[in-house]
């Protein structure tokens, strides 16, 4: 009940006009990314953080909310119609969605998708609502050193558990952490790895490295390997779906939900894994399971269900214990850490306000999203037939603004171009992006917590292994580190010819 | 895991080494080396009961250790599977000049950026960008590249509030 009280005190914040606008912002300027290919939500957060230093946090996050969702709902659209998957967990929709699409059902494909992640979305964040205080209470409790090892849980999970190549994600991870330490340490007062910089005293805008590795990075990258002709599939009119669509989709959107919730919500590594486990699971309950692969309307509602009920998933560790478990989480964690809040238990006692009127403000952005997406669908469609070489460089622009405006110095250019780069090279050499970007924005909060714990036990560094929380965690962390790569040691082994480590697809925007 | 799509469908029997997955795999090695040798120069903090190299030291060594690893692996042959965006044709001829144009427009406009304005530093990388994007109608080009240029700068110093260099265009603007 409590927790219905303070809902109704957010909604009075979220459904104040000024709020409200934001939100319709967020979730317009949401979708418009989600569709367009070469930017995503994370990367647009990053780009309006710096401008949004002059709003209060709530209108900021509100507006920061409506653009994760709103990219949920767009990407969808893309891959339906463009069949080119722009995020991991949309690779499913792009090949059973578009098959549909394919043969003149891309208005159903649209509409069981928008509704779809509608109701992913809403039940999504009804769980968040109830789950998310009770997860606060017991984690006001956690000591640093626990804390540390949840910190490490989430690295391995993200970097190296789920993906398809470990080694490579441990190494995006390990980038990351590098260029988290890179500055003055706060706690001695030492400079580290500054080169003898004094632009690098402050350390790096974890902004720069986000568009350096996503914006500069993708442009370089498409440039490379251009696609010059795109086909895109008309649309007319809005989505829409007939009788038996409904009759055929609800099913899949409600497993869909109860998949994907949990594994947003656990630090499990994304959507991918719900969104193939659904797609899966629907191929085997349906009554045509022939028309998987051809476009059946269960493998696009379901997968894109579950894709969106993790993306509410992902709230509750962000909102209850700081630990962001996608790139966008990731930069919402920076952005709450530049008001100068630390998300995590503590958050709901001291800025309840905020907290709720978030939560709140996700509801009605559903509510808009729908209401943007089924009618208008056509002219989001429209955004995709776009000259890429004037979108691509619309993008470098706006990359040059956020950078630019953080310091006014060329010095940050400078930097922005290295790591437009080095995000050329992680896609060239398939190395995931998320687990740098989480490197660089946990890694400190980590050694923070590291050192917290060891100067709180005298170093003694046995701390990690009486605690029991502690050590059960970092039991855990074992675990997922080396279960994995002894069952894909055993599968080898079965199976002699060594497959291709990788899906190449490992580069979502979320 | 489901294989995706576009994925390659065989491997080679006997895949041989690939240079530049090698190249990769020492060159990330060396910067752990490298970190590690940073992470020596950290003087030791006082009064602290974990001095600030404890950190740095993990990551250096960790970094060298994954390195490692990822040549070995490249010697026996491993190599990396380029990344499909949208956008990206998996069959297309790689092409490095483009990537090169892109970088020395954007490199141009940020050095230019400061004295001659906002507007014309990142009209050139605008321009850069749709040059290596095979677009060659230039008088189009010059003149989105102007006007986005332009409707970036009001857009981000009036309505948000944000300092950006006026340049040469001062007094007009």
């Amino acid at each position: 009940m409590d927790a219905l009280t303070s809902l109704f005190a957010g909604f009075e914040t979220a459904l104040h006009p000024m709020n409200l606008l934001y939100a319709l912002i967020g979730v317009t300027l949401g979708t418009l990314v989600g569709v367009l290919p070469g930017i995503g939500p994370a990367l647009t957060v990053a780009l309006l953080l710096p401008v949004t230093a002059k709003l209060p946090p709530v209108s900021a996050f509100i507006m920061f909310a409506g653009i994760y969702y709103g990219g949920m709902f767009g990407g969808s659209t893309t891959s339906i119609l463009l069949n080119t998957p722009g995020e991991s967990a949309s690779i499913i929709t792009a090949l059973e969605g578009n098959k549909m699409a394919r043969r003149g059902r891309a208005a159903a494909a649209l509409a069981t998708a928008a509704i779809g992640s509608f109701i992913a979305g809403t039940i999504g964040t009804m769980l968040l609502t109830f789950f998310a205080p009770a997860i606060a209470n017991i984690a006001v409790q956690i000591p640093p050193s626990a804390k540390f090892a949840m910190i490490m849980l989430a690295f391995v999970t993200i970097s190296a558990t789920f993906g398809n190549s470990p080694l490579r994600g441990l190494l995006s991870l390990f980038f990351g952490l590098s260029i988290g330490l890179i500055g003055t340490d706060l706690q001695s007062g030492q400079a580290r790895f500054t080169l003898g910089f004094p632009e690098l005293l402050d350390g790096i805008d974890f902004v720069t490295v986000v568009i350096g590795l996503f914006a500069i990075g993708e442009t370089l990258y498409v440039a490379s390997r251009y696609r010059k002709t795109q086909d895109v599939i008309k649309l007319e009119g809005g989505a829409t779906m007939k009788r038996d669509d409904w009759r055929r989709s609800w099913g899949p959107w409600l497993r869909g939900t109860a998949l994907g919730f949990p594994f947003g919500a656990l630090p499990a590594g994304g959507a991918e894994i719900p969104t193939f486990l659904s797609y899966t699971l629907e191929k085997r309950l349906s009554k045509h399971p022939e028309e998987f692969g051809k476009g059946a309307i269960e493998g696009v509602a379901g997968p894109e269900a579950a894709n969106n009920a993790s993306a509410a998933g992902v709230l509750v560790p962000l909102l209850t214990l700081g630990l962001p478990t996608s790139a966008t989480a990731a930069i919402l964690l920076a952005a709450f850490q530049q008001y100068g809040l630390q998300p995590g238990p503590l958050l709901f006692m001291t800025n309840g306000d905020l907290v709720w009127g978030l939560i709140a403000s996700l509801y009605i952005g559903n509510v808009m999203l729908l209401l943007l997406n089924l009618p208008l669908a056509g002219v989001w469609a429209r955004l995709l037939l776009i000259p890429r070489p004037y979108l691509y460089a619309g993008i470098l622009v706006f990359s040059t603004v956020g950078v630019y405006s953080l310091n006014n110095s060329v010095f940050d250019l400078v930097l922005l171009a290295i790591f437009g780069v080095i995000g050329y090279g992680m896609r060239r050499f398939d190395f995931p992006v998320t687990p740098a970007i989480i490197g660089v924005v946990l890694g400190p909060t980590a050694e923070s917590f590291f050192r917290t714990a060891l100067q709180q036990s005298n170093g003694d560094f046995s701390i990690f292994v009486r605690q029991p929380l502690t050590a059960f965690i970092l039991f855990i962390v074992l675990l997922a580190l080396v279960v994995p790569a002894i069952l894909r040691l055993r599968a080898r082994r079965a199976q002699p010819p060594i497959p291709p480590h990788t899906d190449a697809i490992m580069f979502d925007k979320e | 895991m489901t294989q995706s799509p576009s994925a390659p469908p065989v491997t080679p029997a006997r895949p041989g080494i690939s240079p530049a997955d090698l190249a990769v795999a020492i060159g990330i090695t060396l910067v752990g080396v490298l970190l590690l040798l940073g992470t020596l120069k950290i003087p030791f903090g006082i009064n602290a009961v974990v001095g600030p190299r404890v950190f740095p030291l993990i990551v250096s060594i960790g970094t060298m250790a994954l390195g490692g690893l990822l040549t070995l692996n490249a010697l026996r042959g491993d190599r990396a599977e380029p990344g499909l965006e949208e956008d990206t044709d998996p069959d297309a001829p790689i092409n490095h000049v483009n990537p090169a144009v892109i970088m020395v427009g954007f490199l141009i406009g940020s050095f230019l950026l400061p004295s001659l304005g906002f507007v014309i530093g990142t009209a050139v990388m605008y321009f850069s960008v749709a040059y290596a994007f095979s677009e060659r109608r230039y008088g189009l080009m010059v003149g989105v590249a102007l006007i986005v240029a332009l409707i970036t700068y009001v857009l981000f110093t009036r309505g948000l509030g944000l300092t950006l260099p006026p340049g040469i265009l001062k007094g007009i603007l």
